[in-house]
């Protein structure tokens, strides 16, 4: 399934034509435009996006001109739905003028995230008129930009709810309640994977996984019987494996995947060559 | 006792007739908020004291607000078949005078601000007090309320809003029985549509639309909602209207869940409202009693009820869709339109819901009882009514100011609030709070109306109006708005949450006399960006004291920076 497409599985979808920049795209009703963009390879610039979330409209780059009724106003794509006949357009002066500001304010609140720069550079603009945010205290080293995209995933996919924002307006940050470790935490790392800034960080030491923007969060490792290699988050597995067949927990729960993946083979060479008698 | 028929709210009536007009003297202190902190209560209290010591036979009671800020503490006398004076600047000090006078049937002269011989409660009810006290100036020639036209306050400051038969003998809930006895859903809102009724919390969006949408939305279950998180600086109008006449409210809501058939209604209210907080649950209480709140309401198949929520003290939640995620208790901040509230899956806990500001919902049973005919006569083209401003800031008699919509700045502030306080000039006004504009002086002759507000770079919002004099440093405004937005920015997107907080330092710069032509020009240009790109309407509209200021008042920006 391509980014961008709310459900292809079902097939019940209408189709509708859309039009960008002026171009003819099939869509299905309903399908979000941004998400029609990244398929069909439109650049327009966006952060705060991920089709696996309810869309949330927070970073403002992938502001497009529509036409309403008669009137073109500016929306966001990740937030605007393919309907018959719709037309926008990605690149007016009014939206290169408005986005360039954006990066700027980016620049500024972010300023160690490289993404951001090669981002904005991509976009034409290298400097920004506006006071740079350096707090060398900060735990995601001054790359986050506030998409919410790691606290919408440890909310809405892992159901966790371990990292939340705190504060509010340009005091807002991302953290664990109370900047205090947190219990709630499965460690799993989709906030990291998630980041468009790389800003979340997280390390494994020692048995333990420490979740280093997290207020030094710190998770309990399972290790391997095998190859003695720590290889998930115990809190984790453990309610993983209560959801899986007994069969398949206790060597799952024993094994790293890397050492269940050499005993299956071993198994299956020992089945297919008559039996376990002749292995030393 | 239910009150089941027309006869039953007959009975009350005259009951509360006989509370508000008794035989005997009655003394009424304004004992809203504002009154009680310029003193109010004191004089309450003494005035109590006395009467106890003496045991004399005088009724002592509270009310609401008149709306004339400038003259409190307020305190009304009712003395049988005279007219109601109203005394103003009343210390504690005047208790033993004015008890003193009113055995003898009279009252200080010098502490009268005005008589009321009769007053219309615009339900159909006009009271009769009595004749005398000619000295005293009449209500209607007191330049304050002389160019003012009472419909919302009808009954602020006269009738006792801890007291339901006060309400009732004022001709309240008359609409609601007559729409829920004699009118269906469709009458109801085709009257709300006709009357051209529009939202007072700022949008001015059409209320029986709304409705209409509302109660065609196909879901189970529906829910109606007032917002009372009013939280402009400078804006009390809501504030006093739940104080003074809580019942009105509650009658508009009752009337419109008929009409969208909602079983729920909800009052969002700021926790920094206490005292309104505390007359809406009595009046809940004394409406269930009755059970014009409650299940099969006037013996009808119709039930509704009303519950409080408390806001935790955040400005963007009186914006729909975080104020709907506080109620559910999740973090107040807003999402991206559509889904709206009315939308299936967009309001309350998902389902369709309708939600409209205090005073609109205030503005509800005088159209069902004078029929939207006589609404619509009052105000001007699409922007029928009257809306309730509150003159604050730099002017000579502050206070809320209820007029026709469509009045002048210039009637308003020169007129009714006599210009700018200690003889200065006024050089212009804020409407809308933080996200209106600055109008300046030479622009008076605006029409206070959505439209006309909206072309002068302002708006209506929900109806302040802060004036500034000769004095004040137009610069610093726009700072003082910003500095208030960015602390109240939810910190969502971007533009709002990092735009806000650089104009808040470049105009920092630019006051401090370090800021240079390049400085504004940045400010403008930033300014423009957060209102196109920011998500919701405190983004959309919080550069506007900035752009007004810029468009106006350029000559303060250039006199504070090198060139």
């Amino acid at each position: 399934m391509t980014p961008g497409e709310v459900s292809s599985t079902d097939g019940q979808k209408k189709q509708v034509e859309v039009r960008i920049n002026g171009k003819k795209y099939p869509a299905d009703e309903g399908e979000i435009i941004l998400g029609i963009a990244v398929r069909e390879k439109i650049a327009i610039p966006h952060l705060c996006y991920e089709p696996s979330l309810v869309p949330y409209g927070a970073c403002r780059l992938c502001m497009v001109e529509v036409v309403k009724r008669g009137k073109r106003e500016l929306t966001t794509s990740c937030t605007l739905q393919a309907a018959e006949g719709l037309e926008v357009v990605t690149d007016t002066p009014e939206i290169v003028k408005h986005r360039s500001i954006l990066f700027e304010l980016y620049l500024a609140e972010a300023p160690k995230s490289d993404v951001i720069k090669a981002m904005a550079a991509r976009y034409g603009v290298t400097k920004t008129r506006f006071l740079k945010k350096l707090d060398t205290t900060d735990s995601l080293g001054n790359k986050c930009i506030l998409c919410g995209l790691c606290v919408r995933a440890c909310n809405e996919i892992m159901g966790a709810g371990a990292i939340g924002f705190v504060n509010r307006g340009p005091y807002t940050v991302v953290n664990t309640p109370y900047f205090e470790p947190t219990k709630d935490c499965y460690g799993c790392g989709a906030c990291v994977k998630v980041c468009p800034t790389n800003a979340v960080e997280m390390e494994d030491a020692g048995g333990m996984r420490i979740m280093k923007s997290w207020s030094e969060t710190k998770v309990p490792l399972l290790r391997c019987d095998c190859c003695g290699k720590y290889y998930a988050p115990k809190g984790l597995a453990i309610s993983i494996l209560a959801r899986i067949t007994p069969s398949l927990k206790e060597e799952t729960a024993a094994l790293c995947p890397e050492c269940r993946g050499k005993r299956i083979a071993r198994e299956e060479i020992l089945a297919g060559s008559g039996g376990a008698g002749n292995h030393g | 006792m239910k009150i089941t028929s027309a006869a039953d709210l007959e009975t009350v009536r005259q009951a509360g007739l006989q509370k508000l007009q008794p035989v005997k003297p009655r003394i009424a202190v304004g004992l809203a908020t504002c009154g009680i902190a310029v003193g109010g209560s004191r004089v309450y209290e003494r005035l109590r004291e006395i009467i106890k010591r003496d045991g004399l036979d005088i009724i002592l009671t509270k009310t609401g607000c008149i709306g004339y800020c400038k003259e409190e503490p307020l305190v009304n006398i009712t003395i049988p078949n005279k007219p109601l004076v109203i005394l103003h600047k009343v210390t504690e000090a005047d208790a033993e005078e004015i008890i003193k006078l009113v055995q003898k049937g009279k009252v200080p002269a010098d502490k009268a601000l005005c008589r009321v011989p009769s007053w219309d409660h615009v339900t159909g009810c006009i009271l009769e007090y009595g004749k005398g006290f000619t000295k005293i100036p009449l209500y209607g020639k007191v330049p304050f309320f002389k160019g003012q036209q009472k419909v919302i306050l009808r009954d602020a400051g006269l009738i006792n809003p801890e007291d339901i038969d006060e309400y009732i003998a004022v001709g309240g809930y008359k609409a609601a029985i007559k729409a829920l006895t004699g009118k269906d859903s469709e009458t109801v809102i085709k009257e709300v549509e006709k009357s051209g009724l529009r939202g007072r919390g700022g949008a001015g969006f059409p209320t029986g639309l709304k409705w209409r949408i509302t109660r065609d939305a196909k879901a189970e279950k529906k829910y109606i909602i007032c917002n009372a998180d009013e939280g402009d600086p400078g804006a009390y109008m809501n504030r006093n209207e739940m104080e003074s006449d809580p019942h009105m409210l509650i009658e508009g809501m009752i009337i419109g869940a008929y009409a969208m058939g909602a079983p729920d209604g909800l009052i969002y209210i700021r926790a920094e409202y206490p005292l309104a907080i505390k007359r809406l649950k009595l009046a809940i209480g004394q409406a269930r009693e009755y059970g014009l709140l409650g299940n099969n309401i006037f013996g009808t198949n119709f039930s509704f009820d009303i519950g409080i929520a408390t806001g935790a003290g955040a400005f963007v939640c009186g914006e729909s869709t975080a104020l709907v995620a506080s109620i559910e208790g999740r973090t107040g901040r807003p999402h991206p339109r559509p889904p709206r509230l009315t939308d299936i899956g967009g309001g309350l806990f998902g389902y369709p819901t309708d939600l409209n500001n205090v005073e609109t919902w205030c503005n509800v049973p005088v159209i069902i009882i004078n029929g939207s005919d006589w609404y619509a006569r009052i105000g001007s083209k699409d922007n029928t009514g009257t809306k309730v401003f509150s003159l604050v800031g730099k002017v000579d008699r502050v206070g809320l100011v209820e007029v026709p919509l469509g009045t002048t700045l210039n009637t308003i502030v020169s007129d009714i609030g006599n210009g700018g306080a200690n003889n200065k000039k006024v050089k212009a006004v804020q409407t809308g709070g933080p996200s209106g504009g600055c109008i300046p002086f030479r622009l008076f002759d605006t029409p206070m109306d959505f439209e006309n507000l909206n072309k002068a770079g302002s708006i209506m919002g929900s109806g302040g109006i802060v004036v500034m004099d000769e004095d004040t440093d137009m610069v610093d405004i726009a700072r003082f708005f910003i500095n208030f937005a960015t602390g109240e920015s939810c910190g969502k997107c971007i533009p709002c949450r990092e735009g806000l907080k650089h104009s808040l330092l470049l105009l920092n710069r630019i006051l401090a006399k370090k800021g240079t032509k390049k400085d504004i020009e940045t400010l403008a240009l930033l300014s423009d960006t957060i209102v196109a790109t920011s998500l919701c309407g405190l983004g959309q509209t919080a550069p506007n004291p900035v752009l007004t200021t810029l468009a106006y008042f350029r000559e303060e920006y250039d006199a504070l920076v090198k060139p």
